[in-house]
């Protein structure tokens, strides 16, 4: 079996005893391939044959044994996309990328692949580029998406984006203000808190844009490292009762001035948040 | 969270967070399903929290994200409760005016939905259309629940079916509730629910059984599974600890496909949620019943859905299904017994414990109880999910619910049941809909796509594309249906490409019945059906490709080459002359426009060109390239002397005269054609010059008088010799012509008389047939127009009747009435704009009932309102009157355009020629023959009005037929797809223009000083304009014609697997 790891403990090795397809999963995760040689240790680990492997590896559509670009565009051809002109969608991706489905950009910047439905089928024709949906799409926009793809979708304009817009938070124990009018992130005063991670101990600062990701802190923290966060004046820990619905660790609340909780992820690099203004939290 | 340790303290906490709540305190609902979120709800939360914390409103308005509401068309929407107020394709700007209102406790009423048909405001959500014929059992839950809350699923009576079970522990008692609620499987089969429980309730107890979910909802075009597992994913853990109670299971997995990551993301926190409240997991609520749900993802492979092959994923193997019996339910996962069912039907479970298996049972038929959740996709107005109970008709759905086709294209079929599905075509659309009749149908229920089909959806290509489709995902294991899948593909690739003889058809019949016949799982047993289904209903259209090489649907790229040719009925090469104007090659263009077509200036202004509606620009999203303007371009910058028609000297020809009664377009193209071949011709005109209806009919600021006399002249030569003034039926008969020696007669004097209404009264003073009316002002001057103008019809001759009365000095308003909607008016759309820019008044959906004559003059019309029925099985909306809802409309003048047909008295019974009771003649449709031998017939005479584009196409056919008929040859067109062969170099575009999409329109007088004059109205491009849009053009011909283009396959499905 395969189980999905719900308790965000990834940090968990792979075991003998877990299914083929589970392993060959975290493979693809980690490299975005199944590398060969990865492949020949995975035979001699459980003890299968390496035809076996190559079976499974081949029979899923979600793997694959070619290394992959840095975004992947996905155009489906599902029945409701194809009569709504679907193929049209694809040829027109193949054409601005210069590759066919199930190629790699020589750059290595798109992988393009054609799937049979991504159950979008209401918006068809539908593109998804890494992981944003493009409903209704058309030709003549094909490149435009595909050009914002390498500047990244989640890349906001802090000045002008109006979904972008600071919150003043204080400590969920001590209802003291978190905010640093000293220290500005965007250009706005940042939220100051103390961390730890392993032996370290110092601050964090973080962007108080909703919507902004940016962070500077005392020490680097490593990538995927759950955090314990602590409030700089009262000194408790800022620990909820939630978990994060992107990984599953642990959510760290404040109080959002005006009403409500905001909690985010106290792993590095995750974007898992949550704003509720009713205070009616789980 | 705390965890709940009895079943007495959950019930406390429940009512608590029932009772605590405040339903009256308004709240912003905002659908944010997968179809939400790409439509932008992410960025409607944003703002809506901004507002609410900015403007302090948090305690005064609340705001729930839930998942999908099943009407994906008006994403992102918004809904207000407790009002119930939906906002419908809402911006952020939007937002921020919605949360304004809310708070002032208003409406914005501008941002309302507009019911399309009617142009009414509908404020709330249940009073949509599209909502109103439902019965949303499940999905309504949805609007309710921000699934990631589990507070928020108690909060609506969530997980109190649990409750009841487990205070009852009785798990005979729930298996006797589900076999009696008559619940059947909602992943296609059908099988009784009850039942499988009960098989598995049966297995002797070793320890360990699996209950499972199925989530690996694969069939393209069907997504119901995907937004209740979004929206409420409680339910299904709910569904199956319900289950196991009543199975004794030991263990849950949800079987999830790898496409749907926000469902994936959902369900983990709601068990997770579910765990940590004690609802799920061991000693649940503290009654010691213990169950565990783990989520297993596939990994991308349709035949997983099958429950073997399901059951050999969830293994870690290859997932190929195996023989049945033993069924999974005596040996399933690991050898142990297991029972698989779907997401719906797991979603169903809690419903009918809370509301008693009787009172489930009272939704849908007998033996197809309860409701359905379809997904309603494709070629429809509403797209969306549609839940309603089984035994519904699919025109209910299609027609009421899902608001008919999007564009003008009739509904053709839909498709129900995924790739193992079929085609059911829209004269069956009364079918129940329930797994029994569709099965029956040649179709399946399967786990509930309904994707609608149009006109411009070809069912060869449809049938082709499930067969690629099936032959990717067929696991191998069977023979059949690994080389059957393929060998039907390759036999429908070939009809597609124009390469299959008939016999073919057998062939394809005979194999899918052997598939059918000879494989292990549902997917070789159905692979068969979407080509059996097409071939059933949809036969005619093989033929079509085998015999005519035509996909009617423009979709078969071998076939249709560039669209724009192949709409052409004359066969013109837009892209060739369009490709030439863009490299300032004029004269060569005017020279492939003339090739085709004796009459470039006149089709330059009037033809309803086809090219553009095809034109693959204009059904790619953006506007077709103007076609008709750039031939406009050329036409009227070229001299006509640059291209010169070869005669040829053929002796025998020279000896030979043909008669052809009438100069319109058909018969002067017959004339030109028959000419060049050294035939001597005789035109017989009833009129005083020739033109026929393009003089007679078509006003002047339309086709000016200079151009249409030039082009003609140009056409008369030698061999042409035109007779005006000459009536058939009044100065010659058919006999005449034979006994005067012509060896072959084409008849095409068209059809210049109007039809009456059959109203008394109808020829009193004041009221006009419209060619009369269009006549009398063409040929003589006469103004019959006075004062206030009514018009009744809806075709061409109605529209330019009344554009002609605008312009006439004595009139003060000008009315065109008509029976249906403006959908169906079978004029040409831009001429029904251009009259209603200039000031024509239109009321649709009245036909005329009596006419009032006073002192011997028409003094009103009375009237009666229509409403539309549904399309019957042509497509076409009836329409019926509404009693009681006369009413008369005071008018001076009265012109009935409701038809043209030919002169009654041209044929008498003598001629041998027959006619239909309309008075067509009757011809053999391959050959333009009537049922006189050399007497052949073309045009409108035959069609009734039609385009002069189509007369010219007649024009040439007769032409080629006549030729054979007088030298004794079969009289045969030989069907061929006509594909780009010539290559014309593209221009490079400068990089200024690189990035222009936008159509140019040509030039045209404004409404205001061309309603008072008879000067064109449409005007010629500048050279810039017209190089510039003839750059816009794709160029589809390259893929035909450019050298090193390889054979391109690659839009096909299955080849991402590396």
């Amino acid at each position: 079996m395969n189980p999905v790891d719900i308790d965000g403990d990834s940090e968990k090795p792979a075991k003998k005893s877990d299914s083929l397809i589970a392993i060959l999963e975290n493979i693809q995760a980690k490299f975005g391939y199944l590398p060969e040689d990865t492949l020949r240790e995975v035979a001699a680990e459980t003890g299968r044959s390496l035809v076996d492997i190559y079976g499974v590896a081949t029979f899923y559509r979600a793997f694959s044994l070619k290394p992959r670009g840095r975004h992947l565009v996905s155009a489906c051809l599902g029945t409701a996309c194809h009569v709504r002109g679907g193929p049209v969608i694809a040829k027109e991706i193949g054409n601005q990328l210069g590759i066919k489905p199930g190629q790699t950009t020589s750059d290595k910047e798109f992988t393009f692949e054609t799937v049979n439905c991504l159950g979008a089928c209401a918006l068809g024709p539908v593109a998804v580029v890494d992981g944003h949906y493009f409903p209704n799409m058309s030709t003549s926009i094909v490149k435009q998406v595909l050009e914002k793809s390498k500047l990244g979708f989640e890349a906001i304009e802090v000045e002008t984006d109006q979904r972008v817009f600071p919150v003043e938070v204080s400590c969920s124990r001590c209802n003291h203000s978190l905010m640093d009018p000293g220290h500005l992130i965007d250009g706005h005063p940042s939220i100051r808190i103390t961390i730890s991670f392993g032996s370290v101990h110092g601050w964090l600062a973080l962007s108080s844009l909703y919507g902004s990701y940016n962070v500077s802190s005392e020490y680097e923290i490593p990538p995927d490292t759950i955090v314990n966060f602590f409030c700089p004046h009262c000194h408790a820990e800022l620990l909820g009762a939630s978990r994060c619905g992107e990984c599953g660790a642990p959510m760290v609340p404040m109080i959002v001035r005006g009403g409500g909780i905001v909690q985010i992820c106290s792993r590095r690099g995750c974007k898992g948040h949550m704003l509720d203004l009713d205070g009616e939290n789980v | 969270m705390q965890s709940v340790k009895s079943i007495e303290e959950f019930i406390k906490l429940s009512k608590r967070i029932t009772t605590d709540r405040d339903l009256q305190i308004p709240t912003i609902v905002i659908s944010a399903g997968t179809c939400g979120q790409a439509s932008g709800a992410n960025d409607l939360i944003r703002v809506a929290k901004r507002e609410l914390l900015y403007k302090s409103l948090t305690e005064r308005i609340h705001i729930r994200i839930t998942g999908c509401h099943g009407f994906c068309e008006i994403e992102p929407s918004v809904l207000i409760e407790p009002r119930g107020t939906i906002y419908p394709k809402i911006g952020i700007n939007e937002m921020v005016r919605i949360i304004e209102a809310v708070d002032q406790g208003r409406v914005a009423e501008d941002l309302l939905y507009t019911e399309p048909l009617t142009g009414q405001k509908i404020e709330k959500l249940a009073d949509l259309p599209f909502y109103k014929g439902q019965t949303r059992t499940i999905l309504s839950q949805n609007e309710k629940i921000d699934p990631i809350r589990i507070y928020n699923y108690i909060e609506n009576n969530g997980y109190l079916a649990l409750v009841k079970v487990l205070q009852k522990s009785d798990p005979k008692w729930i298996i006797e509730e589900i076999k009696a609620s008559g619940l059947r499987g909602r992943g296609g089969a059908g099988f009784p629910a009850g039942l499988k429980w009960e098989f598995l309730a049966n297995q002797r107890d070793d320890g360990v059984k699996y209950l499972v979910c199925n989530a690996d909802e694969g069939d393209p075009g069907a997504y119901m599974d995907r937004s209740v597992l979004e929206g409420n994913p409680h339910s299904i853990i709910e569904g199956m600890l319900i289950g196991a109670i009543a199975t004794g299971a030991t263990k849950g997995i949800i079987y999830v496909r790898n496409e749907y990551p926000l469902a994936i993301k959902h369900l983990i926190i709601a068990l997770r949620q579910a765990r940590e409240l004690g609802v799920l997991g061991d000693n649940i609520l503290g009654s010691g019943f213990s169950f565990g749900i783990e989520l297993v993802r596939g990994a991308g492979a349709f035949v997983c859905g099958e429950e073997t092959a399901l059951i050999r994923s969830i293994e870690g193997k290859m997932g190929e299904p195996r023989q049945r019996p033993p069924f999974p339910v005596q040996k399933g996962i690991n050898g142990k017994p297991t029972a698989i069912n779907n997401v719906e039907s797991w979603a169903n479970i809690p419903v009918i414990i809370r509301d008693t298996a009787s009172g489930y049972s009272k939704i849908g038929t007998k033996g197809n109880t309860g409701t359905k959740i379809f997904s309603l996709v494709g070629k429809i107005k509403n797209t969306g999910l549609v839940e309603v109970p089984l035994g519904i008709k699919i025109s209910e759905v299609v027609y009421d619910i899902g608001g008919g086709s999007v564009g003008d294209a009739k509904i053709k079929a839909v498709q129900t049941g995924g790739p193992s599905g079929g085609c059911i075509p829209a004269s069956m659309f009364d079918l129940s809909i329930d797994f029994d009749s569709l099965t029956k149908a040649g179709s399946i229920m399967g786990s509930g796509g309904m994707i609608v089909m149009d006109e411009n959806t070809c069912m060869v290509d449809v049938a082709k594309y499930f067969m690629n489709f099936l032959k990717d995902e067929s696991c191998g294991k069977c023979f059949t249906c690994r080389k059957g899948t393929q060998r039907m593909y390759e036999i429908l690739d070939d009809i597609t490409k124009g390469k299959a003889g008939l016999e073919d058809l057998d062939l394809l019949e005979e194999l899918a019945l052997v598939v059918k016949d000879t494989t292990m799982c549902g997917l070789g047993h159905g692979a068969s059906n979407p080509v059996l289904s097409t071939l059933r209903y949809f036969r005619n259209e093989y033929i079509r490709h085998i015999e005519d090489k035509r996909c009617d649907a423009y979709v078969c790229k071998d076939l249709v080459g560039a669209p724009c040719q192949s709409a052409c009925p004359v066969g013109t090469e837009p892209w060739r002359y369009v490709a030439h104007l863009a490299r300032g090659e004029y004269e060569e263009a005017y020279r492939v426009i003339r090739e085709t077509n004796p009459f470039p200036s006149i089709c330059a202004r009037v033809c309803d060109h086809n090219c553009e509606n095809r034109c693959k620009l204009g059904t790619t999203g953006s506007k077709p390239v103007a076609v008709r303007a750039l031939k406009r371009f050329i036409a009227d910058r070229v001299d006509p002397s640059s291209y010169r028609p070869v005669r040829q000297t053929i002796p025998e020809n020279e000896s030979k005269k043909v008669a052809i009664v009438g100069s319109g377009p058909a018969g002067l193209t017959t004339a030109h054609y028959l000419s060049l071949k050294g035939y001597k011709v005789t035109i017989f005109e009833a009129d005083r010059e020739p033109g026929g209806m393009m003089l007679a009919g078509i006003p002047e600021y339309r086709l000016p008088r200079n151009v249409l006399r030039k082009e003609i002249e140009c056409l008369l030569d030698d061999n042409i010799t035109v007779k005006c003034g000459t009536t058939l039926g009044k100065d010659f008969t058919v006999d005449d012509l034979f006994k005067d020696g012509f060896n072959a007669v084409f008849l095409a004097l068209g059809a210049h008389h109007s039809k009456s209404m059959g109203i008394e009264g109808e020829n009193s003073k004041g009221i006009h047939p419209s060619i009369n009316f269009l006549r009398e002002f063409n040929f003589k001057g006469k103004n019959l127009a006075k004062g206030h103008v009514g018009i009744i019809g809806g075709g061409n001759s109605a529209v330019d009747a009344a554009r002609v009365a605008l312009r006439q000095s004595d009139v003060e308003s000008v009315t065109i009435f008509y029976r249906r909607s403006r959908k169906e008016m079978p004029a040409f759309q831009m001429e029904i704009d251009a009259a209603l820019e200039e000031g024509v008044n239109l009321q649709t959906l009245v036909s005329p009932t009596g006419i009032i004559v006073e002192n011997g003059r028409l003094s009103k019309v009375e009237f009666i309102r229509n409403e539309l029925g549904k399309p019957d099985a042509s497509g076409r909306r009836s329409f019926k009157e509404i009693p009681g809802s006369e009413f008369s409309a005071p008018l001076d003048t009265l012109i009935v355009a409701i038809g043209e047909q030919m002169y009654p008295y041209a044929l008498d019974g003598t001629s041998g020629i027959e006619t239909y009771k309309g008075g067509a003649i009757v011809i053999d449709e391959s050959n333009l023959s009537t049922k006189r031998e050399g007497v052949f017939a073309g045009g409108d005479v035959v069609t009734g009005p039609n385009s002069v584009i189509n007369a010219i196409a007649t024009g040439k056919k007769a032409a080629h037929i006549i030729d054979c008929y007088l030298n004794g040859k079969p009289m045969i067109i030989p069907a061929e797809s006509r594909l780009p062969e010539v290559y014309v170099e593209p221009v490079a575009v400068p990089p200024e223009d690189q990035g222009i999409t936008e159509r140019i329109e040509p030039p045209a007088l404004s409404p205001e000083d061309r309603k008072s004059t008879f000067a064109e109205v449409e005007l010629c491009y500048s050279e810039e304009d017209a190089r510039c849009e003839a750059r816009r053009c794709l160029r589809c011909d390259l893929e035909f014609t450019q050298p090193e283009v390889e054979e391109e396959e690659f839009v096909e499905i299955g080849e991402n697997k590396s």
